[in-house]
């Protein structure tokens, strides 16, 4: 192994120690009776509960309801959110109109927003989708308006210097200097639609990840409500991760 | 529209003509009043001043950035730019920044890239087309600024500052590298400098323009001759007798 790869190693071992240390003090606490395991089950009795879960279908069932919710709504919400945002760093008027409201909506608690959504649409995927395209869309719509008023003038010189009409001052300069303040915003947004899918799935659904978790806790099943919430801590990594590359992929001149 | 046309002129026909010019900025601010300049076809041109007297607004002026609210520009052909400061784009390879020009002009992309690799190995960048700019030295970044313009093969450069950024050593270099470049292919320059002894080892004359609002004080020969050395223009005969005559130019009217 080379010097990179070795460092590469050891941060990964320094990484997983912590998180190890707490397993095993929390098994060793759960076998010897330190904690009350029906609230604070032992790692390896949750593990036990997700594997049979994972078997009986039911927390893959539920997993897909949740990413589903939360692929469409993050869609339905960032791709407006995008066009709109950079539409607004680009034309004043457009930014003059829209950002009271929208610097308005974005300080209220998305979750506040529930109950009038449920009224509005009522109980159904709707209304779940539209929780979290609504949560999602005013972070990215401020992060494209931000990285689109922070492109460099000069790029915007240069390019105009060139030749380069208005389209092409777009695609060429505001587009992917606009990009990395974009991509972080997403990364941001993915965070708060995780945080507003599981509570609503605990209010109003029977179904997802939530439901389940929400569903355990009222029956006393500690186990599976572990299960669950390492469900959606497996979901939020994995969606995190992907971001990740898909940022790495779109913007290459940060990382090589 | 920046660039006015004006009436053919007499028989040699000036590259750059610049008749009682005048900028304004939004704020009412007046950088430029009254700037006149003529600059010939195949001229080395430096524009001398201190800082904030206007040159960057001229140099955009011309450029096209900006647009005059009195007397006019014109140009006798195409021309291109290199701004003050970083303007690399960071998200272009060097090759893909210095092909920016042409793939604006819409040249074929084989061509662009043969292009682009042909300038930036004249420039010594061979072997650094594939990097980002972040991961060039500050003096190859500049390079790679230079390359962008002359690939386009503009008939008139304009420069703003392109080497103030860098340490005495590199700054000797870049100066050797375009001077040589400019020798093969003669484009009209207009080159922006705070700095006398830069402006004396590559211009052929200096114009001085007098503290904000800009206006051209005086134009200065430089009698050295060509093909020049820029790192030895300091020893020839009337160096310090012109060295001193720009910088009291420049003193005086402070
Ligand atoms: N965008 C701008 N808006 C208002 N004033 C400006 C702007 N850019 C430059 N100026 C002012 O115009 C004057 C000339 O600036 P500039 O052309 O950049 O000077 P130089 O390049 O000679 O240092 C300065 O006083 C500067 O503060
Ligand atoms: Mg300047």
């Amino acid at each position: 192994m080379n010097r990179r790869g070795l460092r590469f190693a050891g941060s990964v071992l320094l990484g997983l120690a912590l998180p190890v240390a707490i397993l095993v003090l929390w098994e060793t606490a759960a076998n010897r009776d330190w904690v009350n395991t029906l609230f604070y089950p032992a790692p390896s009795a949750v593990l036990e509960r997700s594997w049979d879960q994972l078997r009986d279908g039911g927390l893959l069932r539920d997993a897909q309801v949740t990413s589903k919710r939360l692929a469409l709504g993050f869609v339905f919400g960032a791709t407006p959110a995008m066009f709109v945002g950079l539409a607004a760093g680009l034309i004043r008027p457009i930014r003059t109109a829209l950002y009271p409201l929208a610097t308005a909506l974005y300080v209220v608690p998305r979750i506040a927003m529930l109950p009038l959504v449920l009224i509005a649409l009522s109980i159904g995927d709707p209304a779940r989708v539209f929780m979290v395209a609504f949560s999602v869309f005013f972070i990215v719509f401020f992060s494209s308006l931000a990285g689109a008023e922070q492109v460099d003038r000069t790029h915007l010189d240069v390019a105009r210097a060139f030749g380069a009409g208005r389209l092409r001052q777009i695609g060429t300069v505001l587009l992917p200097g606009a990009l990395p303040a974009l991509m972080s915003g997403l990364q941001v947004a993915m965070g708060f639609a995780l945080i507003v899918i599981i509570g609503t799935e605990f209010m109003a659904s029977n179904d997802g990840l939530g439901a389940r978790i929400w569903h355990s806790y009222q029956i006393f099943d500690f186990p599976s409500m572990y299960a669950g919430i390492m469900a959606v801590t497996v979901l939020g990594v994995l969606i995190n991760g992907a971001l990740l590359a898909i940022t790495r992929v779109l913007i290459p001149w940060r990382h090589v | 529209m920046t660039i006015l046309d004006r009436p053919a002129a007499a028989a040699t026909r000036p590259a750059v003509v610049i008749e009682q010019l005048a900028v304004r900025y939004g704020d009412g601010l007046t950088a430029i009043e009254g700037l006149d300049l003529e600059v010939a076809p195949g001229e080395f041109h430096a524009i001398l001043g201190p800082s904030g007297c206007g040159k960057s607004t001229l140099i955009k002026t011309l450029a096209g950035i900006l647009r005059p609210v009195a007397g006019s520009a014109w140009l006798g052909g195409a021309s291109s730019y290199v701004p003050q400061g970083a303007s690399c784009f960071p998200w272009l390879t060097a090759e893909e920044n210095a092909a920016y020009g042409l793939k604006v002009q819409r040249v074929p992309k084989a061509e662009c890239r043969q292009r682009a690799r042909a300038i930036l190995s004249e420039l010594g960048l061979a072997g650094s087309e594939r990097r980002y700019p972040h991961q060039l030295s500050e003096g190859m970044r500049q390079r790679v600024a230079i390359a962008r313009a002359f690939a386009v093969d503009a008939q008139v450069l304009l420069m703003d500052e392109p080497a103030s950024s860098l340490d005495f050593q590199t700054k000797l270099n870049l100066h050797a590298s375009l001077l040589a470049l400019w020798e093969r292919r003669r484009p009209t320059v207009l080159y922006v400098t705070h700095d006398i002894d830069e402006a004396l080892a590559l211009a052929d004359r200096v114009t001085v323009l007098s503290p904000r609002p800009g206006r051209a004080l005086a134009t200065v020969d430089v009698p050295f001759g060509r093909p020049r050395d820029s790192r030895v223009v300091r020893n020839f005969p009337g160096y310090g007798a012109l060295f001193t005559r720009l910088l009291e130019l420049i003193e005086v009217n402070q």
